[in-house]
């Protein structure tokens, strides 16, 4: 299918805080109890139209555990949004967020919109992180927070849109370099004939698939 | 349609809904005769006072263990057996120790999580998931180096599954991680991506047109195959396919690995070569665990030990020295 722009978005966090989950609910509008293991990398995609324009969000699922890190970590540069989340059950998931934020930051492209999210907010009566905290923590390191249930899909299609949305303003005023794929962003066939922005110069090899 | 065969196989996992009934017949219909001559001929030579010489052994392993010998061959030629003969109590003092490690709470997140799909992993009292945590958590005890991947939970699962029993499993499970493979599942997975990276190498000789296709996609190796590696293709290939392989795997090493993985590649070449999307590559990488020549597993294994042409282990050696290096530079 044609697009104007697909955009590399990587979701990271603990383990079993419902990365794969909200995947599967933003692709499938499913959520499923039991899911497998995330061992190395999965992926999903789908459309969405932000401002008239159709983009593709092509999903990098990575596996939570710490010792996967030294091969996930080689994925997030090349990706221009990143989901980090954290279970609002499960406390540490919210301690370790530093760690991952610095991991993040240290090997990713400094343009990469960041999205947290605080998941499985259907199970209010099991809460350990309060939504103040989770704002709170967005706040003090310049992250969009939103807090998330995959399990009845609540905020699932907007953090991914929001996200994308962050996206597609920072192209708007020129911060990505679109025409460098190593930010995430990739300009889709349907972009191609009528765009003027395109700087000169920007013949680039990596546009001949004109693909995914 | 209909069927002779049940919706669970007869390992206890459920098929899949779009399960290929017929071809499966057609195979199993060979198949049968084979696995009840195999049976035979090993009951004749595990009867015996000694065990075959080492070739002798090799050709037989290679047609196939028969399903109730799994455990027993398998210990042998692994050397878990050596193992256990030198600390017989072990498994018993590791599962009384009571004490309590950070282990085992993601252990104990990750049980639910392994072969959902399997009859024996669905939370009851009589299932394997008890069994499971006590393998996992006297590996992670024993095995410090480790501790605990996830990854290990899907091994651990189908040795239980093979051999139903779980002490063997723990030992079986032990001599992967200390002997067979080189550390996979420590923490900085070292052992994995020099691996991976010999995998790629190994491609780029024997199929340089798909390296460079998938240096033209932007696809790197670790995307593709750290879950074959991982849990060494348990979860990735049809079960029947995946003992076999461990029937290998366990007699003559780590280097099998490698065989699977270029059997898959060169099996589907000429369809893998089509393919000129990231999305659409990463997929046909799933499928192809999945088609039908896969599921034959005879055939299969007669194709992994041809395909791929000459692999000795000298080669795979210093390729791991090469690229270890090469890592460690990085």
């Amino acid at each position: 299918m044609s697009y104007a722009y697909l955009f590399k978005y990587i979701i990271i966090g603990d383990t079993g805080v419902g990365k794969s989950c909200l995947l599967l609910q933003f692709t499938d509008k499913r959520f499923q109890p039991v899911h497998d293991l995330t061992i190395g990398v999965e992926f999903g995609a789908r459309m969405i139209t932000i401002d008239g324009k159709q983009i593709k969000l092509q999903i990098w699922d990575t596996a939570g555990q710490e010792a996967f890190r030294s091969i996930t970590r080689s994925y997030y540069r090349g990706a221009a949004g990143a989901l980090l989340v954290y279970d609002i059950t499960r406390r540490d998931t919210f301690n370790h967020l530093t760690t991952w934020l610095e991991d993040a930051r240290q090997h990713s492209n400094s343009n990469m919109v960041i999205m947290l999210i605080g998941n499985k907010s259907d199970l209010e009566s099991r809460r350990e992180v309060k939504k103040e905290e989770g704002e709170a923590f967005a706040r003090e390191h310049g992250l969009v927070f939103m807090e998330t249930s995959a399990k009845t899909a609540a905020n699932v299609e907007e953090a991914f849109i929001n996200t994308a949305r962050e996206i597609y303003e920072k192209i708007q005023e020129g911060v990505f370099d679109i025409n460098n794929e190593a930010n995430g962003i990739k300009l889709g066939p349907q972009h191609l004939p009528s765009n003027a922005n395109t700087p000169s110069g920007g013949a680039s090899a990596s546009q001949g698939g004109a693909c995914c | 349609m209909i069927s002779s065969f049940s919706k669970v196989d007869e390992y206890g996992f459920e098929r899949p809904d779009d399960f290929d009934y017929k071809a499966y017949e057609a195979f199993m219909s060979r198949y049968m005769v084979i696995l009840t001559r195999r049976s035979m001929r090993w009951n004749s030579i595990l009867s015996q006072q000694s065990l075959p010489d080492g070739g002798t052994m090799k050709r037989f392993v290679r047609k196939g263990v028969p399903a109730q010998f799994r455990g027993k061959v398998w210990m042998m030629t692994s050397g878990a057996n050596f193992l256990k003969s030198r600390q017989p109590n072990l498994y018993q003092d590791l599962i009384s120790d009571t004490s309590h490690q950070n282990w085992d709470e993601i252990i104990q997140n990750d049980l639910n999580r392994t072969y959902p799909d399997n009859i024996y992993f669905v939370p009851s009292s009589d299932g394997k998931l008890n069994s499971l945590y006590n393998i996992l958590r006297a590996s992670a005890r024993h095995n410090t180096s480790v501790g605990y991947c996830q990854g290990l939970n899907y091994v651990a699962g189908l040795l239980l599954i093979a051999t139903k029993d779980e002490e063997q499993s723990f030992w079986l499970l032990t001599v992967l991680i200390r002997n067979i493979l080189p550390s996979y599942y420590s923490s900085n997975m070292q052992g994995l991506i020099t691996d991976i990276a010999v995998l790629g190498e190994l491609v780029r000789s024997k199929s340089s047109k798909l390296d460079r296709l998938l240096k033209d996609l932007h696809l790197p190796w670790p995307i593709l195959v750290t879950k074959w590696f991982i849990c060494l293709y348990a979860e990735v290939l049809p079960v029947e396919t995946v003992l076999r392989v461990w029937d290998c795997m366990f007699n003559e090493g780590s280097k099998i690995i490698f065989r699977v993985a270029l059997t898959l590649i060169k099996l589907n070449e000429t369809e893998l070569l089509r393919c000129s999307d990231f999305g659409d590559m990463a997929e046909l990488f799933k499928q192809i665990t999945r088609s039908s020549s896969v599921l034959d597993c005879h055939q299969f294994m007669e194709a992994m030990f041809k395909l791929p042409g000459s692999l000795p282990s000298s080669k795979i050696d210093s390729l791991r020295i090469r690229f270890r290096q090469v890592n460690v530079d990085r």
